[in-house]
């Protein structure tokens, strides 16, 4: 099989061919390095061979089509799965050596928003965002209500209306606000957004994307958004990698991204239903 | 005759002849129970460790209570009118079958003795666990299967809360609270229901059924304690069977649908091993200490 773009012929092989890591650009500071990180699920080979940087205070949007391995990277972000091969570094620690102590500390430098939000339905919106001030920080109980609030007012809702209701009883636009209300609660350095904007009406997506970009600007964090959303990815990004088939075939600004001809990237781009992401589906 | 041939020929009397059947079907059969031996000792020795790591957390039981209380109420409550119906019931079923077969032998004021020590040993704790095992072990994992398949377990490690601690720990410290209340309750419905019974039957006054209840010929203390004993494993059993099998829950809404049934086939089996065990060893060695 090969791809096509106006005038090159792609083989397989150069279609999978991982992007070579990019030196750090001056004045950027590395925060998380991913080097030759691989992961089988029996005969599976999910991730071949990913070599990335996280700089600093930068939105990183991870691009990809479904079962390209975007999950299998995030949760090894996250310190959830050990990696057959590679490594996986927050600064100088290695995820795959910590202990369960050192994950327990490194967590509480993360903050992440989960694609479907996943609060739990037996709290309440105030024990839901509180959740982590209450079982990790030990604060009490009138300083965590007080975080809370501030922590729903950032991300524009009415807090005071909202505090005891359950979750069951939020629209989905709101359940999601309430999730990165979440994330942010505990002021983490790393915000990780597992498709955020997934089953969302377009104005809300718009309101998660606007948010994004609103918590960047106001709390220097770094993030790391997992997505499929072309858009959105476009909107927040300040760097876009491509993941494809378990390996990244692509890493760069915006324009570099959109000027790459990559048949993988530009069938991402355009929307095609003939390429290679589609390759042996039904037609 | 080249590769490609042989392994035709090889496939075709794999499929057409009996004796190539015969022995694909018993490749197949060793394969699959040794498979399921080994997952079931996988699952068992997982369960083992998560109830050691629950135990580690015991110290932090004091923060969880009120996790604790919910679920003390969850699994008291909810099951004690289910639990003393089938009790009373059995109580009154025991009565009628025994009451009839001693009367022939002259020998109905050993009646209330006989179902004290039925109840106390046995009954009691096994229905107590039945009980819980069908009403709550079920729950338990249908609510931690759905937290799982759902991310929120996920979400809570994400936030440096250990699920063990939060969710696993808190659920057996209250079965342990819980399931030695529900078997001392248990008992004494099953014993009054055998009264009731006995003395609209057979003309046995309430009291003197008591009496011969309460006689030390018949039940002693270690037959009481000894039930409790049991009950606080089979709560052990029951909470961690389920969370293991809640927690471990993944393909949506069908995996939590298998976790329940699986916690419930699990738990009913394991209580009646662990109760034959307990009966054959514990049970006598506490005989001889009371």
């Amino acid at each position: 099989m090969t791809g096509t773009t106006d005038n090159q012929q792609w083989t397989r092989q150069e279609m999978e061919r991982g992007w070579p890591l990019d030196p750090v650009p001056e004045g950027k500071q590395v925060l998380m390095r991913i080097r030759d990180l691989n992961k089988r699920f029996g005969p599976r080979h999910i991730l071949r061979g990913i070599d990335l940087d996280i700089y600093k205070g930068e939105t990183l949007v991870i691009l990809g089509g479904s079962g390209s391995g975007k999950t299998t990277l995030i949760r090894h972000i996250l310190g959830f799965l050990v990696a057959d091969a590679g490594s996986v570094k927050v600064g100088e620690l290695d995820l795959n050596l910590a202990t369960a102590a050192e994950l327990e500390h490194y967590r509480k430098r993360l903050g992440v928003v989960f694609q479907m939000a996943a609060l739990l339905n037996s709290l309440t919106v105030l024990e839901n965002v509180g959740l982590p001030l209450i079982e990790v920080d030990h604060l009490p109980l009138d300083q965590v209500r007080t975080r809370v609030i501030a922590a729903l007012k950032a991300v524009f809702l009415p807090a005071e209306e909202i505090l005891q209701l359950k979750p069951a009883s939020l629209s989905g636009g709101m359940r999601k606000r309430v999730g990165i209300a979440r994330a942010i609660v505990q002021k983490p350095e790393i915000i990780l957004y597992d498709e955020p904007t997934t089953g969302l009406d377009p104005v809300t997506v718009n309101g998660v994307n606007e948010l994004t970009l609103e918590i960047q600007r106001t709390m220097g964090v770094t993030s790391i958004v997992i997505t499929h959303d072309l858009s959105a990815a476009f909107m927040i990004a300040d760097r876009i990698a491509m993941l494809y088939k378990g390996r990244l075939i692509a890493v760069g600004t915006k324009d570099q991204i959109r000027a790459n001809p990559h048949p993988v990237l530009q069938q991402m781009l355009t929307g095609s239903t003939t390429g290679p992401l589609t390759e042996g589906y039904g037609k | 005759m080249t590769p490609d041939q042989q392994q035709k020929a090889l496939e075709v009397s794999r499929t057409t002849t009996f004796a190539g059947f015969a022995k694909e079907a018993g490749v197949r059969v060793v394969g699959n129970t040794g498979k399921g031996i080994l997952e079931r000792a996988q699952v068992a020795g997982r369960a083992c460790l998560l109830f050691y790591q629950a135990m580690g957390y015991l110290s932090q039981a004091g923060r969880a209570y009120p996790m604790i209380l919910k679920q003390i109420e969850f699994i008291g409550f909810g099951s004690l009118v289910v639990l003393s119906l089938i009790s009373g019931l059995t109580g009154m079923i025991m009565a009628v079958q025994m009451g009839a077969t001693l009367e022939d032998y002259g020998a109905l004021n050993t009646l209330g003795g006989l179902i004290s020590v039925t109840f106390c040993r046995e009954l009691g704790p096994i229905w107590a666990a039945v009980i819980i095992l069908a009403r709550v072990g079920s729950a338990m994992a249908a609510e931690l299967g759905t937290m799982a398949v759902n991310e929120e377990v996920d979400a809570l490690r994400s936030m440096s809360i250990d699920p063990v601690r939060y969710l696993v720990m808190p659920r057996i410290i209250a079965l342990i609270i819980a399931m030695p209340i529900l078997t001392l309750i248990a008992d004494f419905v099953g014993i009054l229901g055998g009264a009731m019974i006995s003395s609209a039957t057979f003309g046995i006054t309430v009291s003197s059924f008591f009496e011969s209840a309460t006689d030390s010929q018949f039940l002693a203390y270690s037959d009481v304690i000894g039930g409790l004993v049991k009950s606080v494993f089979f709560a052990c059993l029951i909470g961690t069977i389920a969370c293991d099998q809640g927690l471990h829950t993944s393909d949506g809404a069908e995996g939590v649908g298998k976790s329940t049934t699986r916690t419930v086939v699990l738990s009913v089996i394991f209580v009646l091993l662990m109760d034959l065990f307990l009966t054959t060893f514990v049970q006598l060695a506490m005989k001889r200490v009371f």
